[in-house]
């Protein structure tokens, strides 16, 4: 029987064949959570267990609010740090590691085949390795921890096919929330989806990891490609165990497919207040803004820091502006100043934060004041997401946010290629 | 443990906006902000819910235990924080009934035991004024019917799956759980 990627992944993990619509109980390989670990301790506390059952699945990565920014976040960070010490948890990274999406990766525990299930609505971006990975609720963490078992159904396919080749000055980020523009916020609710195709073939790791994490924007479980080279070899030294690369077959049953072909593609922007509300750049263009954020787990990569650093390069930001750099990660962040793209923004007037969320989610570090507009390289642009619920959001490439700061409205990056 | 009740009646709101129409795309940051994410206490979290929503900032003053909120699809979308369920479990809300949810946030409901139903013909309803605010209506979570007791008719909602109803029977995914690892 010709079986989709989840098909494949839950048959095995269940130890029978199944299909789409199957509810299964499994066992994930690794399960991870960030600051919100302290809530899911208390609903763990509470379940009257001592021990957790499994701890070497357990991944907690501090990234939210990293250094404590209140009392009570450092209180919610103290609490996970006796967790950790009290149940031997070998795998936890403390505030000055980077973004968990980044560090799991770059610790090697988002390996293609594997189960992968956390506490963050992102974790889909594992599925840019192979795997199956998606985001639950605290109490299934918490259940999970003691337990290690959790229903999941199993889902639906919906495969997206790229054609073509990018233009320059377009990236994944541009393909992504175009997807998103067309096909809506909830086109893919509970559902899986593959992206394949030849011009997926080609993409980087980092491009693939920026398609993975906003397939939640598009409601899905999931976001899968298939390894290539590149990410084979990334794993290489980083691999955390052995893995098994599974794929759908040729004659897999698919909900739906799509087709997009990426040639024709122009920059896009997600305007205010929902991911889906996407215009092309050029619709936009002199949309003045206040703060622009270049980092999180979407695009804080070093690639992404690359091309924002290229364009930013000996030039200063618009004084009107106030332009926050994050890198992803304390290893993007040292391969960045050896390369010298630290200088560059430091140069041009950027503000370098610490690896971590930074204010993608409203809690700190560039709080909106009312009525003041963001633009920012992240996922989700949700009203008042960054602080005042008067502020508003649009999201778009690290190209198209570096452009733009130049000129203190949105801008069309291609005119600085 | 008692066995819970598998139906429900109960005053309903109906999030629209300001020309009527169902709110869609309600997002977990609408129904709980951000700024409020470091409480952990249940009985702390029902002030805010929906605090972040357009028009609708009051609504845990107005609402009464047991009343039913009636909203348009995609309701939760976005983060996975469980304090967007646990609001309406703090304020007692006794079930939430849209055209769709989000994934995460519909798992952390049913997971909860925490009454989440899907009905297709709500929006039609409310375009037609067969389903307003204040209305009482009565929702049997198994059979997937509703019954509005001020309009008297019924419509059709969608049934708890087995596991949800397992779940929402043993109280919670943890309960549920133990009770699968008896078997």
């Amino acid at each position: 029987m010709a079986q989709t990627f989840s098909e494949k992944i839950f048959s095995l993990k269940a130890r029978r064949d199944v299909k789409a619509g199957e509810v299964v109980i499994v066992s994930p390989d690794y399960l991870l959570s960030h600051d919100n670990a302290a809530a899911i301790i208390q609903e763990f506390n509470k379940l009257g267990i001592k021990q957790v059952k499994n701890p070497q699945k357990i991944v907690i990565i501090l990234d939210h609010v990293v250094p404590a920014s209140t009392e009570k976040y450092a209180q919610n960070h103290q609490l996970i740090r006796k967790f950790v010490a009290s149940q031997k948890l070998q795998n936890f990274f403390d505030i000055n590691c980077g973004i968990c999406h980044q560090v799991f990766s770059e610790k090697g525990f988002a390996l293609p085949g594997k189960l992968i299930l956390g506490s963050d609505s992102h974790t889909t971006s594992y599925g840019a390795f192979g795997a199956f990975a998606a985001g639950i609720g605290r109490s299934e963490v918490a259940s999970l921890w003691a337990m290690d078992e959790i229903w999941l159904k199993v889902p639906e396919t919906i495969k997206i096919e790229l054609a073509g080749k990018l233009p320059p000055g377009v990236y994944t980020k541009d393909v992504i929330l175009k997807i998103i523009g067309e096909q809506g916020a909830d086109k893919a609710n509970y559902k899986a989806v593959e992206f394949s195709g030849e011009a997926a073939k080609n993409f980087s790791l980092a491009s693939r990891l920026t398609m993975t994490n906003m397939a939640a924007e598009l409601g899905a479980k999931n976001g899968y490609f298939i390894p290539n080279e590149e990410t084979i070899h990334f794993l290489e030294e980083r691999k955390k165990e052995d893995y098994q690369i599974i794929s759908s077959d040729d004659e897999a049953e698919f909900e739906e497919i799509i087709q997009v072909d990426v040639s024709s593609i122009e920059p896009q922007v997600a305007c205010p207040h929902t991911v889906d509300k996407v215009k092309p750049v050029s619709e936009v263009v002199g949309t003045k803004f206040h703060q622009a954020l270049i980092g999180t787990c979407t695009n804080g990569r070093l690639e992404d820091l690359r091309i924002a650093a290229k364009v930013l390069k000996g030039k200063k930001v618009h004084p009107a502006v106030r332009v926050l750099v994050i890198p992803a990660s304390q290893e993007t962040y040292r391969v960045s100043m050896k390369e010298g793209i630290m200088e560059i923004f430091s140069a041009a007037g950027c503000v370098v934060l610490n690896p971590g969320c930074g204010p993608c989610l409203g809690a700190h570090q560039g709080i909106l004041a009312p009525a003041e507009v963001a633009l920012s390289t992240a996922n989700r642009n949700f009203r008042g997401r960054m602080g005042s619920r008067d502020s508003e959001i649009y999201l778009a490439s690290p190209a198209t946010v570096a452009a733009s700061s130049l000129h203190g409205e949105i801008t069309d990056p291609r005119t600085f290629l | 443990m008692a066995e819970k009740k598998t139906a429900h009646r109960g005053r309903i709101w109906i999030i629209s906006d300001s020309q009527g129409n169902l709110i869609e795309n309600i997002d977990t940051d609408q129904i709980f902000h951000n700024a409020f994410l470091h409480i952990t206490e249940l009985s702390q979290m029902g002030q805010y819910a929906l605090g972040n929503l357009e028009g609708w900032k009051d609504f845990s003053k107005k609402a009464r235990s047991g009343d039913i909120l009636v909203a348009g699809r995609n309701f939760g979308a976005g983060s996975s924080r469980q304090q967007a369920v646990d609001c309406f479990i703090s304020l007692k809300i006794g079930l939430i009934l849209v055209p769709s949810f989000g994934a995460i946030y519909f798992r952390n409901a049913l997971n909860s035991g925490f009454p989440v139903l899907k009905s297709s013909v709500l929006e039609e309803l409310v375009r037609e004024k067969k389903l307003e605010t204040g209305d009482e209506i009565e929702v049997d979570f198994l059979q997937g019917e509703g019954l509005s007791l001020s309009k008297d008719f019924s419509f059709r909602v969608e049934p708890m799956s087995s596991v949800q109803s397992d779940i929402f029977k043993a109280g919670n995914l943890f309960n549920y759980g133990k009770t699968m690892l008896k078997d």
